[in-house]
């Protein structure tokens, strides 16, 4: 057999063995139910919640930011992100936060938020009057 | 509904990019046919006159392609937002110099700017193709007319949903949206354009999406050649002029990659240049592949093994340049990448594009597979070729597996597709995951492109040239050691598998120099090679001292400490607070937010660095100017640009991660202030007044009293305040306060101003930031200061020149006259006779005042005009002349001094909003990775040069 093909063999079966502990990276998204009982790292998919308090005050804590978001199952918790609140935050639609519970909080590293399409809304195609 | 007339709507130009459109799409068929015949005729005259048809298809696809560029530039010149690509990408403020920019935001755009550069290449291409002009130019076009066919934008299919084909850059506003506005025939008049995101207005923009989509572009060629190789049964001619534009590609599109990590480095603030990003990722998974198959390129050339790989190695480039083209245009990315395009309903056609090019690829390489060339000896383990074949796997492997992972929201999809309970999965953190599996790919790497530049192609007789590959290897580990050991003084490695990637990047750059030195002696043709392999030794120790010693400066002291098992407090704290003027340690540096200021909607901050020796004294010093950029309404910031200062072997990054959000939203600093609860306070002139504020502790039932304590020290009239400019005609009036609070040290002197202009107050309050306090005068003030003249009793007095008098303790003295009285009130005109009475006063406390009353003759008839002495409340009338007795006659009162209470007030509920909230991070040896980077490309240059220079002189 010609070398190159045990090298390949070889790389194949280091593939595998990599998938295969790959899997240890992965993780579904994640409920605050599941965080909670297992108490993993995980990612979590949600809604942020209008209407309850979002808390930033930098002159406090410029590496605390809180706000409440319902998960995929309709479960709301307040979440901590140890940053600082990005901007727009408050038109984002869907949020994917990385981190842990911590008691009755979710202690967030990375956050991801989608915001909806600046082109929506009617209002923005016209001129404002007086203008 | 009745149909509308619509005025004010520049329909021509639309229609004729319409209209070209249509024909470049056409035209890249007729091309297509064309040379796809051209191919097929092996007689000379039928040959070329299908050749000539080919041609004309081709440059007629690319005037259109072209027409229809300047199209949309013109519509977005002109701003004619009825359309709708010009709307959503377009504003009046857009500078002009963003229009490029504007352009290749939107996924039209960028589809048109990646045939822009097909038909740029195809054109050079059809001038030095000479036999491969047709078979090239023939797939060329056919994937011309896939991307071609995203523009079309027309509805196939019919029922009550038809599909719609392509997505038309040129359609009107009110044909891809329904809304009332569309009512009114002129509604054109009223639209607005959206314009470029903010984050996306800076140079970066202008230049990396050319650069890299020359670089997706020009992956295509090295495709086109192997498709035409394959088909014309060429499979030794083709490999020399594939591999200078595999070259070509390489050097591009690896330029336009490092591109994206400089504006996400320099201009973004990520606080790096790579974060694994699904977008990132699926660029550098092509160019890895083109590395590959330009290693087997060369060996191929060199030895005639590895054609096969080197078909599928360019095949599978291109194939993944439109699967990443897929993934972040199809919206599939979604929730796992912060800059994928959303869904446009292009997914159907991308998978189809994607698919055609997967099959056509496969059936073309299958049907022509038997007959590649290939040696039958085997390749000798101590021959060059071996070895390079290895890294092209290592590289190829290195590929798959980031397509594997960034993939994983595809697998997810497809599994939802026949299992919609199926739970997608997704990358918990995405860095660490890939560093993992890269940092052995990179390792291999590295030793591999050392070892093997010490051996020879086709190498027959390995024993003779055994010792001196050994001496040179061995020396060279040796050196590496050496050099690994001095670099781990500076670079804290942190675990072994990092300290072995150093080792073999080290290794890698050594080894070529030698090789460099030894081999090529000199000869620039050749060390391209060299000059690459250094390039990406270079650049893994930069990775690795900019990575792994990258430090946040602004580490916060006062972080919840172990928050996450395994995070380290610097992880977790990224910002620090920074009081203006107030300098802060952040190891090694004294940093101090020195001012702000305002440009338009650019607010620019000066921030200063000190580092101090030993002794105290200032070793460095430096400022930067991060900025934040304002939405037009002034209530976000729609922007972030950091500010870095770069040493040679250390960059400090600095951006303003956050401010007070009263100075973020100035609608809401308005609320703010609204909702101050000042207290009125009547202060005596000199006498300190109090106020006793109960301050709620939060979540506590209890409140702690403060006691402010309030001086009005003086009354000024020509007030100064920082933000109050004067106008003729104003009355303007300012307090010095001095205020303390009962727990905290200190006195602080505040001037506030209140300007009566017109019948409009203005008031200038001031802020106490030490205290969270806010103090303003209140009209009130005008009454206080201005006595009414009904409440003075004026008494008259004689005066000569130089006679002095005793009023209530006060020493009068009429000093003389002054012939051109100044008077806050006095404007003089041209018949005034004027004169003022200079009076000194002085005080029993001794303190000197200087009055200067005026009296006037205008148009015969006698004025005066009253000045007064503030602090004692003197107030001087000048009345009348006698000239036969050279007197003058003085009026004096004083105003009742008991009343003169002067209302300011005070509100301690105002926090502080100077200061910003700072992100600084160090990265150490980042220039190492940029230096290393480039020369990589450098390298494929240097290569590609050598051989386009070859081909001429041969």
């Amino acid at each position: 057999m010609r070398k190159i093909y045990i090298v390949a063999i070889l790389m194949v079966v280091a593939a595998i063995v990599l998938l295969t502990t790959a899997a240890d990276d992965m993780s579904t998204y994640a409920t605050f139910g599941q965080a909670s009982r297992t108490g993993d790292r995980v990612k979590i998919a949600g809604q942020l919640s209008k209407d309850k308090e979002m808390y930033y005050d930098p002159a406090e804590d410029p590496n605390y930011f809180s706000f409440f978001i319902k998960d995929t199952e309709g479960e709301e918790r307040k979440v901590v992100l140890l940053s600082e609140k990005p901007q727009d935050f408050e038109l984002s639609e869907q949020i994917v936060l990385t981190g842990q519970m911590k008691g009755d909080e979710f202690i967030a590293t990375d956050m991801l938020m989608k915001c909806p399409s600046k082109y929506k809304d009617e209002e923005v195609y016209i001129k404002n009057e007086g203008k | 509904m009745q149909d509308i007339q619509y005025v004010g709507e520049h329909l021509l130009p639309g229609q004729i990019g319409q209209a070209a459109i249509v024909a470049s799409f056409v035209a890249s068929l007729f091309a297509g046919i064309s040379y796809f015949f051209a191919t097929q005729r092996r007689d000379k005259e039928e040959y070329e006159t299908w050749r000539g048809m080919g041609r004309w298809g081709f440059i007629v696809h690319g005037i259109s392609v072209f027409t229809i560029i300047g199209t949309i530039f013109y519509l977005m010149v002109n701003q004619y937002y009825e359309y709708q690509y010009v709307q959503a990408h377009v504003s009046e403020d857009l500078p002009f110099k963003y229009i490029f920019s504007a352009f290749w935001e939107g996924q039209e755009g960028s589809f048109l700017l990646w045939m822009f550069w097909h038909i740029v290449l195809g054109l050079v291409l059809m001038a030095t193709g000479k036999q491969w002009e047709a078979p090239t130019l023939s797939v060329l076009s056919l994937i011309q007319l896939f991307i071609g066919s995203m523009l079309l934008g027309i509805y196939v299919g019919f029922g009550d949903e038809p599909s719609r084909f392509g997505s038309n850059p040129l359609m009107l506003l009110r044909e891809v949206m329904d809304a009332p506005i569309f009512a009114k025939a002129d509604y054109a008049a009223q639209l607005t354009g959206s314009g470029l995101n903010p984050l996306l207005q800076n140079y970066w923009m202008t230049i990396h999406p050319p650069t890299l989509f020359l670089g997706f572009a020009s992956t295509s060629i090295p495709f086109c050649f192997a498709i035409a190789a394959l088909w014309t049964r060429e499979h030794k001619a083709w490999l020399k002029p594939a591999l200078r534009w595999a070259l070509f590609s390489g050097a591009i599109l690896g330029t336009g990659i490092l591109m994206g990590g400089a504006w996400a480095y320099e201009a973004l603030s990520f606080g790096g240049y790579w974060a694994w990003d699904p977008v990132e990722n699926m660029s550098l998974v092509p160019w890895l592949i083109l590395i590959a198959g330009i290693h087997t390129n060369l060996i191929a050339n060199s030895t005639g093994h590895s054609v096969r790989s080197t078909y599928i190695f360019y095949l599978l480039t291109f194939i993944f340049i439109v699967y990443s083209t897929f993934l972040t245009r199809s919206g599939v990315l979604g929730d796992t990448s912060v800059h994928a395009f959303t869904e446009m309903g292009l997914e159907v056609q991308l998978v189809g594009f994607l698919v055609f090019f997967l099959l056509f690829s496969a059936v073309v390489f299958g049907l022509r597979v038997k007959e590649i060339p290939s040696p039958k000896k085997e390749e000798a383990t101590s021959s060059k070729e071996f070895w390079m074949f290895i890294g092209t796997l290592v590289l190829l492997f290195s590929a798959l597996i980031i397509t594997a992972s960034t993939s994983l929201p595809v697998y997810n999809k497809i599994m939802q597709f026949f299992n919609p309970a199926f739970e997608g999965r997704v990358i918990t953190d995405p860095e660490p995951h890939f560093n993992k599996y890269q940092l052995w790919i990179a390792v291999f790497i590295g030793a591999l492109s050392g070892i093997a530049q010490y051996l020879r192609f086709r190498e027959v007789n390995f024993k003779k040239y055994a010792s001196k590959f050994g001496l040179h290897t061995g020396i060279a580990l040796a050196l590496t050691a050496v050099i690994t050991y001095l670099c781990t003084l500076w670079i804290e490695a942190k675990a072994w598998q990092f300290l072995l990637l150093l080792f073999f990047g080290i290794f890698t750059i050594v080894t070529n120099l030698d090789y460099l030195a030894t081999f090529v002696r000199g000869n620039l043709k050749m060390a391209g090679s060299a000059f690459s392999h250094i390039g990406f030794g270079i650049m893994i120790v930069g990775i690795l001292a900019s990575g792994l010693n990258k430090r946040i400066i602004s580490n916060n002291p006062f972080v919840m400490d172990g928050l996450i098992e395994g995070a380290s407090r610097e992880e977790l704290a990224r910002n620090i607070l920074l009081f203006k003027n107030s300098p802060l340690i952040m190891p090694p540096y004294e940093v101090t937010y020195i001012e702000d200021t305002v440009d338009v909607h650019t607010r620019t901050f000066t921030v200063n660095y000190k580092r101090r020796d030993e002794a105290g004294n200032v070793a460095e010093e430096f400022n930067l100017y991060p900025n934040v950029l304002y939405d037009k309404t002034f209530t976000k910031i729609a922007a972030s640009n950091p500010s870095t200062k770069r040493y040679w072997n250390r960059d400090i990054f600095t951006h303003i991660a956050s401010l007070p959000q009263v100075e973020i939203d100035m609608e809401y600093r308005r609320q703010r202030e609204d909702s101050l609860n000042y207290r009125v306070l009547q202060a005596p002139i000199g006498q300190p007044v109090t106020l006793i504020d109960t301050v709620e502790l939060n979540n506590l039932d209890t409140s702690v009293l403060k006691t402010y304590r309030a001086t009005v020290v003086r009354i000024n009239r020509t007030p100064a305040h920082p933000d109050y400019k004067p106008e003729e005609g104003d009355i303007a009036i300012g307090a010095e306060i001095k205020v303390e609070r009962s727990d905290e040290e200190g006195v602080f002197t505040v001037n506030p101003v209140l300007v009566l202009r017109g019948q409009l107050l203005y008031s200038y309050p001031e802020q106490i930031n030490e205290l969270n306090a806010k103090v303003r005068i209140n009209e009130g003030i005008f009454d206080a200061v201005f006595s009414p003249e009904t409440e003075l009793d004026y008494k008259p007095y004689t005066f000569k020149q130089g006679d002095k008098i005793e009023y209530q303790g006060y020493q009068i003295q009429f000093a003389g006259f002054n012939r051109k009285p100044e008077h806050p009130n006095y404007t003089p005109r041209e018949d005034d006779i004027a004169v003022s009475a200079m009076i000194s006063v002085q005080a029993p406390d001794g303190e000197a005042y200087l009055a200067q009353p005026v009296y006037l003759i205008r148009d015969n008839r006698p004025f005066n005009i009253k000045d007064e002495i503030p602090g004692p409340g003197l107030h001087f009338r000048f009345t009348g002349i006698d000239p036969t007795t050279e007197t003058v006659e003085l009026q004096i009162a004083q105003s009742n001094k008991a009343a003169e209470r002067i209302p300011i007030e005070l509100a301690t509920n105002s926090l502080r909003s100077d200061y910003i909230v700072l992100e600084a991070i160090e990265f150490p040896g980042i220039n190492l990775f940029w230096l290393g980077s480039m020369l990589m490309m450098i390298g494929l240059a240097v290569s590609m040069g050598r051989r386009i220079g070859n081909r001429v002189n041969v």
